[in-house]
């Protein structure tokens, strides 16, 4: 054959075809893909057998189930951690901060994975004897001369075995200075004590068909939130015959969205909306007799009459007395209905004269102890770790001794101790909290840190407060040690967690109880013998005892009032509901004076409450930060606020401006995001980021919204307030398009 | 509606009503699925999230403005006429498909020769490229699961509706002897979902929860009008959300689209 043009052609469309009806071509595609993805940086996670544990997130009191893989080179690992279907708190389901654990718990630039000391102001790894060594030495000489008391601890939860520790710990050695970071329980409880003579109560949500919730993100943190939503999912299960959930609140957060309706009342006011529901029902005759027949009962009718009238209310709310009269007429109507306080929308424990509006608000109604409304709960059976210890005579520096219930605040505390009056403080002890990063008051408690002498820090992370630390005693997370959590704020039924070791991540990490009994051990003396215990997990079969011991709950998991106690006794001094309570003097509770914008301040800045973010007392995970919408965080590193975009425009603001957000505490820089549910003349602030510790994917991203918080002290409970901030915003330079 | 040759179609509905936002699902199916975090996330286009929650709102003056929020895994769409995926149909490198068997839409990253024509061609922003590699620094890899292959540059990546649960179900199924039932096949984020806002399963069987609850007065599918026939639905009782899952103007009513109808 000729090797002629023709042939050419017939060659090559005949290769064409050739090749097209080949496997060749696919099969080589195919090849070359995965040989070029064969690269040695892309992990190969190691196989094995699975297996699961079930545990509890003691932060979120999350019943969880983890998923472990053991494998023959990388040995146990935890892959996963999942809701707990049989759970009965929380029913299967977690909440971002859940399954988010196993990343936090195995990110060394986060951890504290060794004790740390600093010597001659560098940090560095120490063996955890020496350690202890020199916190006991230290706390020995300021015991030894006299200074006990300068010797202050910060510690997260009171409720806890370590919680129980501490206060043992501070009795025994002889400080009086030992505060929790505080919390709504304290406030609910004060509040039902003063009302009801009760301290133990919930909120019957499931039960419930009509809801008010008072400023409190429902929907966004509160109690446990896995059950919570579970209430909710509860309310919406039949779209035609839904239950009905109202919210007071200035912004259009996520439970204003999803509630049926929406009071936008002004600022602090929810507590008067409350009360001026409470007087609709009585003008109306139809509270409960129990009411009636309450001491005070005439001097509080004549009271909300005088105060809190429709048409006042109205004005004072900024919510139409239309809506105001529906929701009262639909909130008495209601067979099972509740209003409910409780957390504010950062956190924050919430204002005394808000609870009690509440509180009176369900006794006007006649839900005290019925179904779907505020119910009793049963004492935790647990036993105390040993005799009570009587409290160190030198008053404390926050001021609790005076105050009803003795209800401590961490951030007077700090006022006190900085200003050296009565007495300074010569050394700190910060168990499981980060006071440096979320405050209440960051500042302050930075300054506090940097001034005392000597800071040791218990702490899982590596966080702000450690990196400040003279020592740092490396917590171990739930997944690695034994610990215990007890009934979630305003929950229905008591409840408690228990968790124990499943995995090893970093050896020289232990509980926090670990730590407190390791040192109340080398303090020898009146400390070892107020905690005779040889790890947490003694200390927790002590406390547990008549819970059916530690084994059997251990592998349960958990002890839990059968079902919601319903009936109700009031423990008064006179037996009766008090509208005008004895602990109180026998008046009635005012509300706060108002943070009002000034001149220079014209705006008020709120959180914004969110299951992504939190509420700033726990870091986020990489995962976490990964959610976060470019309405939070924006631009690689710029926090985002909401603002109105009416405020904007009479400020000369536009979307996405830059700002300087300036309280008299501190300032912050953000991004600005017009918002039509933001509410006017107030400017609203992620919670729970920026942080100046944690590694890259959480370190400097976002500003800290506690360093401009401005706190006060709530006058009915004394406890740290730092819902409205008055704040001015100015141009700092910049455009970023949100 | 279209259906696959084994009349099996694994769809999910999603009650917007008890969707708070939390990101729950997302972190799940991020964990589930071994997605990678880079240094910064806050630049969308580059963030990759096989479950993105959107936030929506209703455009009204306070006091009256709401916000609602979608969750979007992959709609493992069936196309118009029960063949025509959007994203299937453009891949050169068969490195997508669509599962005759399940109704799932899949990705075989290794088969994947990055040439983004999928991510062009998915209406719902499903489809991620991977422009980097995923550092797993200080311990991050200890977590990763090894049920799901981490993936490299340069390839796309999406929802599978976690597709090797379904095959550890099959293969249970088949070792019993018996068949895939609902509880055994449910995708990370509806067990993560703490409201049970997801609901997961075999969208033509009759003894599956989806089933019913697909028909409710009050279920779409987002930009219907395309004809994608996905396999998500959602649900709302309010009007706007409704509106918002298609490009209504402002003059038009909103109307149930017939799925499965021609272009």
């Amino acid at each position: 054959m000729n090797w002629d043009r023709r042939a050419f052609v017939k060659f090559a469309v005949g290769a064409v075809v050739g090749l097209q009806a080949s496997p060749l071509v696919p099969k080589l595609m195919d090849d070359v893909a995965i040989w070029t993805q064969n690269w040695s940086w892309v992990p190969d996670p190691e196989t094995g057998s699975v297996a699961f544990a079930k545990s509890i997130n003691p932060d979120t009191l999350t019943g969880v189930k983890t998923r472990l893989v053991k494998a023959r080179l990388s040995g146990k690992r935890v892959i996963r951690v999942e809701g707990d279907p049989e759970h009965p708190l929380s029913q299967g389901g977690v909440i971002a901060a859940d399954a988010s654990v196993p990343q936090k718990a195995y990110y060394n630039a986060m951890r504290a994975d060794a004790p740390m000391m600093r010597k001659e102001g560098v940090r560095g790894r120490v063996p955890a004897a020496e350690a202890l060594k020199k916190v006991a030495e230290k706390l020995g000489e300021l015991a030894k001369a006299g200074k006990a008391s300068q010797v202050a601890i910060i510690a997260d939860d009171p409720y806890s075995v370590t919680g129980e520790m501490l206060m043992r710990l501070a009795a025994a050695y002889g400080t009086p200075n030992l505060v929790f970071m505080p919390s709504a329980k304290q406030t609910l409880a004060l509040a039902g004590q003063l009302l009801f003579g009760q301290n133990n109560i919930g909120f019957d949500l499931l039960n419930s068909s009509y809801t008010i919730s008072f400023g409190t993100p429902l929907l966004e943190g509160f109690g446990a939130p896995v059950a919570t939503r579970k209430a909710f999912a509860a309310w919406r299960k039949d779209p035609m015959n839904r239950a009905t959930l109202v919210q007071v609140e200035p912004r259009s957060s996520v439970t204003a969205s999803q509630a049926d309706l929406w009071l936008a009342c002004k600022p602090g006011t929810e507590g008067v909306m409350a009360f001026a529901i409470a007087n609709l029902i009585i003008q109306s005759g139809q509270a409960d007799s129990a009411v009636a027949s309450a001491a005070g009962f005439d001097q509080f009718k004549a009271m909300l009459a005088g105060m809190y009238g429709l048409d006042k209310a109205s004005q004072d709310t900024g919510v139409s007395a239309a809506k105001i009269k529906a929701v009262a007429e639909g909130f008495m109507k209601a067979p099972k209905a509740v209003a409910v306080c409780g957390p504010g929308n950062s956190g924050d424990p919430g204002r005394l004269f808000d609870f009690m509006a509440v509180l009176a608000l369900n006794a006007v109604k006649g839900n005290l102890g019925k179904p779907g409304g505020v119910v009793l709960r049963e004492n935790l059976p647990w036993k105390a770790l040993g005799e009570p210890m009587a409290m160190p005579k030198t008053p404390s520096l926050d001021g609790s001794d005076d105050r009803i219930m003795g209800l401590d605040n961490a951030y007077d505390l700090a006022v006190a101790a900085l200003s050296g009056k009565p007495y300074p403080l010569e050394a700190l002890i910060v168990v499981g909290c980060n006071p440096a990063f979320s405050g209440p008051q960051a500042k302050v408690m930075q300054k506090l840190i940097d001034q005392i002498p000597f800071v040791v820090s218990v702490s899982e992370y590596l966080d702000e407060t450690a990196l400040m630390a003279d020592v740092v005693l490396p917590a171990a997370s739930f997944l690695e040690c034994w610990g215990d959590c007890a009934t979630p704020y305003g929950a229905s039924q008591a409840f408690y967690g228990v968790h124990q070791p499943l995995i090893g991540i970093f050896p020289q990490a232990k509980s926090q109880g670990d730590w407190v009994l390791a040192l109340a051990k080398e303090l020898g003396g009146k400390a070892a013998a107020a905690l005779p215990f040889a790890d947490t997990k003694a200390a927790l079969a002590a406390r547990t005892a008549a819970m059916g011991g530690l084994d059997a709950l251990a592998k349960k998991g958990y002890w839990m009032q059968a079902k919601p106690a319903y009936g109700f006794a009031f423990k008064t001094a006179s037996g009766r509901l008090e509208l005008t309570p004895q602990g109180l003097g026998g008046k009635l509770p005012v509300p706060a004076a108002c943070i009002a914008p000034s001149k220079e301040r014209p705006l008020l800045m709120a959180g914004i409450p969110s299951l992504r973010t939190g509420a700033g007392q726990q870091p986020l995970s990489p995962y976490q930060i990964k959610i976060l919408d470019n309405v939070t965080l924006a631009h690689k590193d710029q926090l985002v606020a909401e603002i109105n975009p009416k405020t904007a425009h009479d400020l000369h603001l536009g979307e996405g401006d830059v700002v300087e957000i300036a309280s008299a505490a501190g300032k912050i820089k953000v991004g600005l995001h017009l918002y039509h549910g933001a509410a006017p003349g107030m400017v609203f602030v992620p919670v729970g980021l920026g942080h100046t510790a944690f590694g890259m994917y959480l370190k400097d991203k976002g500003a800290n919204f506690f360093e401009a918080v401005e706190v006060a002290a709530d006058p009915g409970s004394g406890l740290p307030q730092w819902a409205l901030t008055p704040v001015s915003i100015a141009k700092a330079g910049g455009v970023s398009h949100v | 509606m279209s259906s696959s040759s084994s009349g099996i179609r694994y769809g999910m509905v999603i009650d917007v009503d008890k969707c708070t936002g939390c990101g729950a699902c997302s972190v799940a199916c991020m964990s589930e699925n071994n997605i990678g975090v880079l240094p910064d996330e806050t630049d969308k286009v580059r963030s990759i999230t096989w479950l993105r929650v959107y936030q929506i709102d209703n455009h009204k003056p306070y006091p009256d403005t709401q916000i609602a929020f979608f969750p979007r895994p992959c709609q493992h769409c069936a196309g118009a006429l029960g063949h025509h995926t959007p994203c299937v149909s453009v891949c050169p490198a068969t490195a997508t498909d669509r599962d005759e068997e399940t109704g799932i839409v899949s990705q075989i990253p290794t088969r994947c020769i990055g040439c983004r024509y999928c991510v062009a061609a998915c209406p719902y922003h499903a489809r991620y490229f991977n422009w980097f590699d995923v550092p797993w620094p200080d311990g991050l890899d200890r977590p990763l699961s090894p049920f799901v292959a981490p993936r490299m540059r340069g390839v796309v990546e999406k929802c599978t509706f976690c597709f090797h649960r379904y095959q550890r179900a099959k293969n249970k199924a088949f070792v019993d002897g018996s068949t895939v039932a609902e509880k055994d096949y449910q995708t990370a984020c509806t067990e993560a979902c703490p409201s049970g806002a997801i609901t997961f399963g075999d969208l033509n069987n009759p003894e599956h929860k989806v089933h019913e609850l697909k028909k409710s007065p009050y279920a779409f599918r987002l930009l219907e009008r395309l004809h994608t026939n996905t396999a998500v639905y959602y649900m709302s009782t309010r009007e706007w959300v409704r509106r918002q899952a298609d490009n209504y103007l402002s003059h038009e009513k909103l109307a149930k689209v017939q799925a499965g109808g021609g272009h």
